[in-house]
């Protein structure tokens, strides 16, 4: 019970506190220093969003330019924009399929990591069961290898299942994510049990106990970390290099940087960049909402 | 509100365990025990339980872990050990194997490439980190202290952070370009002479961790916000009521206050930058001349270019030493630190 209403304070305590004071006819009498600092503020605000947006101003404007056309952002001609690049490196690259893996990857990846990891950690939170401490931390324990540590078992065991080549091989091992149970554990430890005797009482069975009581509890949590598997999967790169080998399996990630060995002209290159980066931005925007909502929700909550 | 609060003294009163202790948390036990002398039947239900529900419920907890668990074995717990053992033999492409001991890493000591790749990474690393977390740490300052569209701010440099660093890389490589880059157009304007980022033996490494600092910082900075935002905002005022100027109070309150955050920040981005990879791939191709060609290339090119299994595991393995390293120091730290 303890994060959540520590995270909502956060979030309601600095708002109020100094802003309307500073306001005061008082303020005005500070010294200048007071003032260079209050403008240096929105200054420096500034600067680092120009340094943050430029490089996705570079590729959009790239992305539209006439063919050989790119230049400074500031000589960029509106008139001349084109939508030749995008329909050039969609007509010369297999970019629809690659998007088709990369949903595919992902979106599959998202809902299986929910089932199994709300599953794993409503068992570490709520049943006793020999062994249940150390499978948690040895679950956790895995953190600490990096996933390059173990890419050569990695990729001999799926080539062994005859994994290369398929959505199942690039898929299935990516979902024994301890992250995912580890949030999940930690979340669903919070939520009191009379909530799950009660409905054990009126004679729910444990499956029906978890669709119907667990799932709808954890909506903030299984919403939160479905946008980070989603993220985490549309832009990996290693794996899905690896173990897609063939043209039609390459993922957008993949097929991207690919894109830019074969000496595929650079306004083609940054339309394929903008097509990947498209569905990040829209899920960038329901991870914004969600984090203001698992504030919101977690203060309904206790 | 309120009701939560009685709810969390109630179990201090019964010295509670902490809430460390998770697994115990569903011994709710504690509750009526706080609650004093009323006798609670829900209590002596729970101890009137025979062996059998307790059975039943162990077995549904496992049937709960199964999926899960079965996927750990086969892709975790299996891998990990396989690395290791791969590492002893010279596992090849056709499956063929002999048990060869130590004979990958007497080779890996004597072999130049490795020790080129990790001084490489090592470079690459000790550049990366001060850039992104000066970057992460002046931003979340300046996040802290903005009331103006702070939400707009705080999403905008997190944006880099939710694309791929391939995308990153494609974008920077063309911001470095020679001819016609954004960087090198610009210094045209100038006056100045083009300047090879990438094709620079010099230059290449600060390049690549200059995009991939751009690309990462927002973790760190929400992170270090957080961290920010947690310091009671008495104490920090108790200093400016004492007289301590801005740079003062930064530097003497704030930052001490911020040293636990800070650490575990500084190791997730010095074990991130140690795994590089995907940038060097797609800007150089390791180049120039292996300027850039990190550990993980080295792995990844033992692995799949020349498919000598058994020695790209042991890289693995000095990786994963590499990391643990790291690991334990910021154990080591922010445990001090909690003392």
């Amino acid at each position: 019970m303890a994060p959540p209403s520590t995270s909502a304070e956060r979030a309601a305590a600095p708002a109020p506190a100094p802003g309307p004071v500073s306001q005061h006819p008082a303020a005005t009498a500070r010294p200048p220093r007071r003032a260079v600092a209050r403008l240096g503020l929105p200054v420096l605000l500034a600067l680092v969003a120009v340094v943050t947006v430029t490089p996705f101003a570079v590729m959009v404007l790239v992305a539209f330019a006439p063919a050989g056309g790119q230049t400074l952002p500031g000589a960029f001609d509106v008139g001349r924009a084109t939508l030749d690049n995008f329909a050039d490196v969609l007509a010369g690259a297999d970019i629809t399929r690659w998007a088709v893996n990369s949903l595919v990857y992902s979106l599959v990846s998202v809902l299986l990591i929910l089932l199994f990891s709300s599953m794993a950690g409503y068992a570490f939170a709520k049943k006793r069961f020999p062994g249940r401490e150390i499978l948690f931390w040895s679950f956790l324990a895995t953190l600490m290898v990096p996933f390059q540590a173990t890419l050569i078992p990695y990729y001999i065991l799926v080539s062994e299942l005859g994994g290369v080549d398929t959505y199942w091989g690039l898929i299935v091992p990516t979902l024994a994510n301890s992250q995912a149970v580890f949030l999940m554990r930690q979340f669903i430890v919070q939520l009191p049990d009379e909530l799950f005797e009660a409905a054990k009482i009126d004679g729910a069975s444990e499956w029906r106990i978890y669709t119907a009581v667990v799932l709808p509890l954890i909506r903030p949590v299984l919403a939160t970390l479905g946008v980070f598997v989603f993220l985490w999967h549309w832009n990996d790169f290693l794996w899905p290099l690896v173990i897609g080998q063939s043209a039609e399996m390459r993922t957008l990630t993949v097929g991207l940087a690919t894109l830019e060995g074969e000496n595929v002209a650079i306004n083609q290159v940054m339309a394929g960049a903008t097509i990947t980066v498209i569905p990040c931005l829209l899920v960038f925007g329901l991870l914004q909402r969600y984090l203001t909502d698992s504030i919101a929700t977690s203060g309904l909550k206790s | 509100m309120r009701k939560a609060a009685t709810d969390e003294i109630a179990p201090d009163e019964g010295d509670g365990p902490p809430g460390a202790g998770g697994p115990c948390a569903d011994a709710k036990g504690a509750g009526p025990r706080g609650r004093g002398p009323r006798p609670a039947p829900a209590h002596a239900a729970v101890g009137a339980r025979s062996g059998i529900p307790r059975r039943r419920e162990a077995l549904t907890g496992l049937a709960f872990v199964a999926p899960m668990l079965l996927l750990f074995i086969v892709f975790r717990f299996g891998p990990t050990l396989g690395a290791a053992f791969l590492s002893v033999t010279d596992y090849r492409l056709s499956g063929e194997w002999t048990f060869i001991g130590a004979g990958n890493y007497t080779r890996l000591l004597g072999d130049d490439l490795f020790w080129e790749s990790l001084g490489v990474t090592a470079v690459y690393t000790a550049l990366y980190v001060p850039m992104t977390v000066a970057l992460a740490l002046g931003t979340a300052v300046l996040l802290h202290r903005t009331l103006w569209m702070r939400g707009f701010f705080r999403g905008l440099f997190f944006l880099p952070y939710v694309t791929s660093i391939v995308l990153a890389a494609v974008i920077w490589k063309w911001i470095y370009e020679v001819q016609d880059g954004l960087l090198n157009a610009s210094l045209r304007l100038l006056g100045a002479g083009p300047v090879d980022f990438l094709g620079s033996e010099s230059l290449v490494l600060p390049s690549i961790a200059a995009a991939s600092a751009w690309k990462g910082f927002g973790y760190s900075m929400l992170i270090l916000l957080a961290g920010l935002q947690s310091i009671p905002r008495e104490v920090t005022e108790a200093a400016r009521i004492d007289g301590a100027s801005g740079r003062q109070r930064f530097c003497w309150v704030t930052l001490p206050l911020l040293r636990p955050v800070l650490f575990f920040v500084l190791v997730i981005e010095a074990i991130l930058g140690f795994q590089v990879f995907d940038a060097m791939y797609v800007m150089t191709a390791g180049g120039p001349v292996r300027a850039s060609y990190s550990l993980v290339y080295f792995l990844y090119d033992s692995g799949f270019t020349f498919f000598d299994f058994g020695y790209a595991s042991a890289v693995g393995l000095v990786l994963f030493a590499i990391v643990l390293v790291f690991s334990l120091i910021q154990r080591r730290l922010i445990g001090r630190d909690a003392d």
